[in-house]
């Protein structure tokens, strides 16, 4: 579903050469929960935009469904965001001058079609246990909430991926647990995940934790899959 | 006091208030100048008051606007009500008025548009007993002339205010879109086309000028209303409100230029952000 062949992203940073990623090849399978760990400025959070379209690499491909997303027309990429790909950010995402509802409903909105009608925003909203503040403002929310709201905007368009970038920093630990319960829910449901993390405990409980060091992979743990996991053989 | 031709006036018409029928000006109406009352002695003067000049009594039809200049201090009559008041004041006035019926002082030309006034005037010269002047020497402080040197200034003026307008929306949007890096970064990574980035903020941009023209419209027509008769004065030039639809057509174009300079100031700022890398514009909002 998605895959990374030799992919490089540097940056020039005080006339230095950053390679964030360095000649990553790494394939993710459709439903699969992977982990994604390392230290600050390891390059997890340049891997997931990497995947996720939002910025190009400097070298190597980045394929989804089995398209290089770079060779697609920036429609076709939009699209690709908004349809098949869900964030989730490691900061509060929320647009804060709409309402929490309007906030689910927006990605849906840039596919034109009818899936982010308010019923369908309202039952994601009643997913990640928040129907109640369907019209509260951002800032009327705690920061658990408020990222459970970008959960359900991330889920809203019913993509085949959700790629999030430590959904859980700064949560206290039951909202963590909440949140991961509800990733690991989705999952279930036949949704790919990879999920930046700097937890080695939250890590654990993906079927597949990639550990980074310097923009490259350098260990890989598979999990035995549970039985619930619905891994395809219509991986790339 | 000044007898006019009704039918064929051209210099008093123009400052006539919408409701005065100066072609039916009946010989026992008079048209006063904005402060004529004064004049008369009266705080003011309505249509439909009676007035006495040279012991002929008048019916005031109207009011004209006003316009800074003389035609302020004046009352227009028939050259008939002229030649009645003559005649009148013998047995009346103290002071006798020595005109006699068929009497004219000036007669105006209105000189139609691709005619030179010099030729015509030198044309009317040969006439025998007939003296001809242009305008430009009978009013060498007239409104036109006052109005041709201060226009060039103000379009000058207008013309450099609208550059600065359009380069301070550009800074403006500029600086707008550099604290909503993240935001546009987020639509983005939730599918939002350039185009639409690029659409979002140019609409954002052109609202906002709109309603500032709405704006100026709405304080500036307050100030024209409220200063109108200091302007006259101080500046010397009269001061008349265009026809409707030319006033229309005047907001119409005004705010087209609103919607114009809106446009042309976030043109920069808006392909900017259409051109921000989501995952850049993201790292570097937060």
């Amino acid at each position: 579903m998605i895959e990374l062949v030799k992919a490089t992203k540097t940056y020039h940073s005080g006339g230095d050469e950053v390679r964030a990623v360095d000649s990553v090849d790494l394939r993710v399978a459709a439903g699969e929960f992977v982990a994604v760990v390392g230290h600050s400025g390891s390059g997890k959070t340049t891997l997931v935009s990497l995947m996720g379209g939002l910025t190009r690499p400097t070298s190597g491909t980045v394929m989804v469904d089995g398209r290089d997303i770079w060779t697609m027309s920036n429609r076709e990429l939009s699209r690709l965001r908004s349809d098949r790909i869900g964030f989730c950010f490691q900061f509060s995402s929320l647009i804060s001058t709409i309402n929490c509802l309007d906030n689910v409903r927006l990605p849906a909105s840039f596919l034109g079609d009818h899936k982010g009608d308010a019923g369908r925003a309202m039952r994601l909203l009643e997913l990640v246990g928040l129907p109640e503040k369907a019209g509260a403002f951002p800032s009327e929310l705690s920061g658990g909430q408020q990222r459970r709201v970008a959960i359900a905007r991330a889920l809203v368009n019913e993509p085949g991926i959700i790629l999030a970038d430590e959904p859980t920093g700064d949560l206290d630990e039951e909202t963590e647990e909440d949140v991961m319960d509800l990733f690991e829910e989705i999952n279930l449901g036949g949704v790919t995940i990879v999920m930046v993390t700097h937890s080695s405990r939250l890590a654990s409980r993906a079927g597949r934790t990639l550990r980074m060091e310097n923009g490259a992979v350098v260990e890989e743990v598979t999990r035995a899959p549970r039985s619930e996991y619905p891994l395809s053989s219509d991986s790339v | 006091m000044v007898g006019i031709d009704p039918d064929t006036d051209f210099t008093v018409r123009p400052w006539v208030k919408e409701g005065i029928d100066i072609g039916g000006l009946k010989d026992d109406e008079i048209i006063l100048g904005a402060e004529g009352h004064i004049f008369l002695g009266l705080e003011e003067a309505r249509p439909g008051d009676k007035v006495v000049f040279y012991g002929q009594e008048f019916t005031i039809a109207g009011v004209l606007e006003p316009t800074g200049i003389g035609i302020d201090d004046s009352g227009y009559v028939t050259m008939e009500a002229i030649y009645g008041m003559a005649q009148l004041a013998d047995a009346n006035a103290m002071l006798q008025i020595d005109v006699e019926p068929g009497d004219i002082s000036v007669v105006m030309v209105d000189v139609k548009e691709g005619y030179e006034r010099a030729e015509v005037a030198t044309a009317i010269n040969r006439i025998s007993g007939v003296a001809a002047v242009t305008s430009r020497e009978l009013m060498s402080t007239s409104v036109a002339q006052k109005l041709e040197s201060l226009t060039p200034g103000m379009l000058l003026i207008g013309a450099g205010f609208w550059v600065v307008t359009v380069l301070m929306i550009g800074a403006l949007f500029s600086m707008v879109i550099n604290e909503r890096r993240r935001e546009l970064g987020l639509l983005q990574a939730m599918g939002a086309t350039r185009r639409y980035v690029f659409r979002m903020v140019m609409l954002e941009s052109v609202e906002l000028t709109f309603l500032g023209g709405v704006l100026g419209l709405v304080v500036g027509g307050i100030v024209m209303l409220t200063l109108k008769g200091s302007l006259s004065t101080s500046l010397g030039i009269a001061f008349l409100w265009p026809a409707a639809w030319y006033v229309a057509l005047l907001v119409a174009a005004y705010l087209v230029l609103a919607l114009a300079t809106g446009a042309m100031g976030a043109l920069y700022p808006a392909t900017r952000a259409s051109r921000l890398e989501p995952y850049q514009a993201i790292r570097t909002g937060e």
